[in-house]
């Protein structure tokens, strides 16, 4: 059972942010790695994230083995943060349309760094690190969403199946 | 080749926020950002305790998670086992720990939000290196070499009074500080006061920090290096209080009114401490952890050779020097508190502590004897001073009061003559008044 996104959190998950994705192997190791962007379903029921698979290689054989999923999104300008679990996520076909996705999100968070002061340097580095030409597109249903902005209130359901 | 931890600390200085990946025991897994992944040894990390979060819900049932910190430079990213082992509530690192939040704090905008209650330590098991394709950020200038140019600078000091001054003066081109004070732990070792400053319009010389105080007082409390790189709003952690009390007897430290990167250095010597190597910046990440180590060093050599200052041997007894010249004009009234040992000439505030009572002592001496001539040994076994483990101190008080002095009463001066011996100076004469 899903959860239905607000047009608020679908704005923010596809906007400026950093996105990471964690999941746990059979053998009860969780692991983590960083998402090139990120597509809400019309329906605001379900989250594609684009992951590179060799720099998601172990996160995705642990999804493929039936690992449920934690994607957490961050805008650095404001610290606003969300994350989203479900039981399980599944590989879809790439299209067009997530490479297009994968590029805008890349300059866009570069753009988002860059006019927070980090530097040139990292704006580039971010971009020459998410020109992965081995996207992977993960769909999943959020079963429950978290609010994990900074400070105590963090961990609060904001929604849940 | 395996990658070593320390490699990664310019990883964890909180430049870009690292993330942590948990799992519940029934395999739900869990990421969230860590406000600090703190390096403690080639072995170790730390993470930040501040909430009962789920991150922390999920390693005291499971305690396995893998941390993804970032390169700031290069965008490099880098994956860690970890294996969480315990959590420390006091003691240096959770200290360290603690100052640094209040910087990182800040930066997000959680001042008195963060509190730290906790640091967990997490054996590190694994480094992955992520972009291996990835350039890595450009090489910081050498640290060792700029350490070495900082020490070659201080052998060229002649006395206590240069080397205090050049200690500072050889960080400027060294490490880019053009704000640093040198403080010494007082005799009953609960409060340092500053014996030499750089880059501020005031010199604050005899400023006073309490030990425990603020950054530079918790550098003094727990011995450890405390670097923080952010501007913090926490006010525990501003270099020191600034408002004086109606009454109240103090100088004021001369530091920046918003420092962005600061680090307090102990100056060890023996295991002992002897003082505090305190430097802040207008600037965010001024100070590295290479900087930080090099610090550390270059505190230690300063220690060694401010310590060794003491067993230099006296000259021996010069000639008297004392003036036929009377002081004339309107007398200098300096009162006495015995309490405090401080020291007020014509109402105003000069100097407390051992610096006060060794001007009282002097003074006193000339008016009964005429004496203006003094040598440093006479005052370590004068029982005026009363004053225990005093030797260690005298030279460093001595060049304190000297400059308190000539800051403030420009009518009475010290006057080194010679290795241990010094000639008191007196423009007006004196009415003294015990308080």
């Amino acid at each position: 059972m899903s959860v239905k996104l607000t047009v608020e959190q679908s704005v923010f998950l596809q906007g400026p942010v950093s996105i990471n994705v964690a999941t746990a192997g059979r053998d009860g190791w969780p692991c983590v790695c960083r998402a090139q962007g990120c597509m809400v379903a019309h329906d605001r029921k379900a989250v594609t994230v684009l992951l590179s698979a060799r720099r998601g290689q172990a996160v995705l054989d642990a999804l493929d083995g039936g690992g449920g999923i934690a994607v957490v999104f961050s805008r650095p300008a404001t610290h606003a943060t969300l994350q989203l679990k479900a039981g399980h996520a599944a590989r879809t076909a790439l299209k067009t349309v997530h490479r297009n996705c994968a590029t805008l999100y890349a300059r866009g968070l570069a753009d988002e760094l860059m006019m927070l002061g980090y530097g040139a340097d990292l704006g580039q580095g971010l971009i020459a690190m998410m020109t992965a030409t081995d996207l992977v597109a993960l769909r999943f249903a959020p079963e429950i969403v978290f609010d994990q902005t900074p400070g105590p209130a963090a961990g609060r359901v904001l929604v849940a199946a | 080749m395996k990658l070593a931890l320390e490699a990664l600390r310019p990883c964890l200085d909180g430049a870009i926020p690292a993330v942590i990946a948990t799992c519940a025991e029934d395999g739900t897994p869990n990421v969230a950002y860590a406000s600090q992944v703190h390096y403690v040894d080639t072995e170790h990390v730390a993470l930040s305790y501040q909430f009962f979060s789920k991150t922390r819900e999920n390693v005291l049932a499971h305690p396995y998670a893998q941390a993804q910190v970032i390169e700031p430079g290069s965008f490099r990213h880098f994956r860690l086992r970890l294996h969480y082992l315990r959590t420390e509530t006091t003691g240096p690192l959770f200290e360290y720990m603690k100052a640094q939040l209040a910087g990182i704090a800040s930066q997000t905008g959680m001042d008195k939000v963060f509190v730290l209650r906790g640091a967990d330590i997490y054996r590190v098991l694994d480094i992955e290196v992520v972009d291996p394709e990835l350039p890595p950020a450009p090489a910081l200038s050498d640290a060792l070499l700029r350490l070495r140019r900082a020490l070659e600078l201080l052998d060229d000091s002649a006395d206590l009074s240069e080397l205090a001054d050049g200690a500072l003066v050889a960080l400027s081109p060294n490490f880019c500080i053009h704000h640093a004070l040198l403080l010494m732990l007082d005799e009953a070792g609960d409060a340092l006061y500053t014996l030499a400053s750089l880059g501020y319009a005031n010199s604050g010389i005899g400023a006073e920090v309490k030990v425990g105080e603020g950054i530079i007082g918790v550098a003094a409390r727990e011995k450890i290096p405390v670097r923080i790189n952010y501007r913090t709003g926490d006010y525990s952690y501003q270099a020191a209080m600034r408002a004086t009390r109606p009454g109240e007897a103090r100088i004021p430290l001369p530091v920046l009114a918003e420092p962005h990167s600061q680090i307090a250095v102990p100056l060890i010597r023996g295991g002992q401490l002897v003082g505090v190597l305190y430097a802040e910046s207008e600037h965010d990440t001024c100070f590295s952890h290479a900087d930080e180590d090099a610090l550390v060093v270059y505190a230690r050599h300063l220690a060694m050779l401010i310590s060794q200052v003491p067993c230099e041997p006296d000259d021996a007894a010069p000639a008297r020097t004392e003036t036929s010249a009377r002081p004339s004009g309107v007398p200098l009234h300096i009162r006495h508190f015995p309490a405090d040992h401080s020291i007020f000439i014509d109402n105003d505030y000069l100097i407390k502590g051992v610096a006060g009572s060794i001007l009282w002592t002097l003074l006193n001496e000339h008016v009964a004897t005429g004496r203006l001539d003094f040598c440093n040994r006479e005052l370590r076994r004068d029982p005026r001073l009363q004053l225990p483990d005093f030797g260690h101190n005298l030279e460093t008080r001595l060049l304190l009061l000297q400059r308190r002095l000539a800051e403030r009463c420009s009518a009475i001066a010290l006057e080194k003559t010679g290795r241990g011996r010094f000639h008191l100076v007196l423009e007006r004469p004196l009415t003294l008044s015990p308080g």
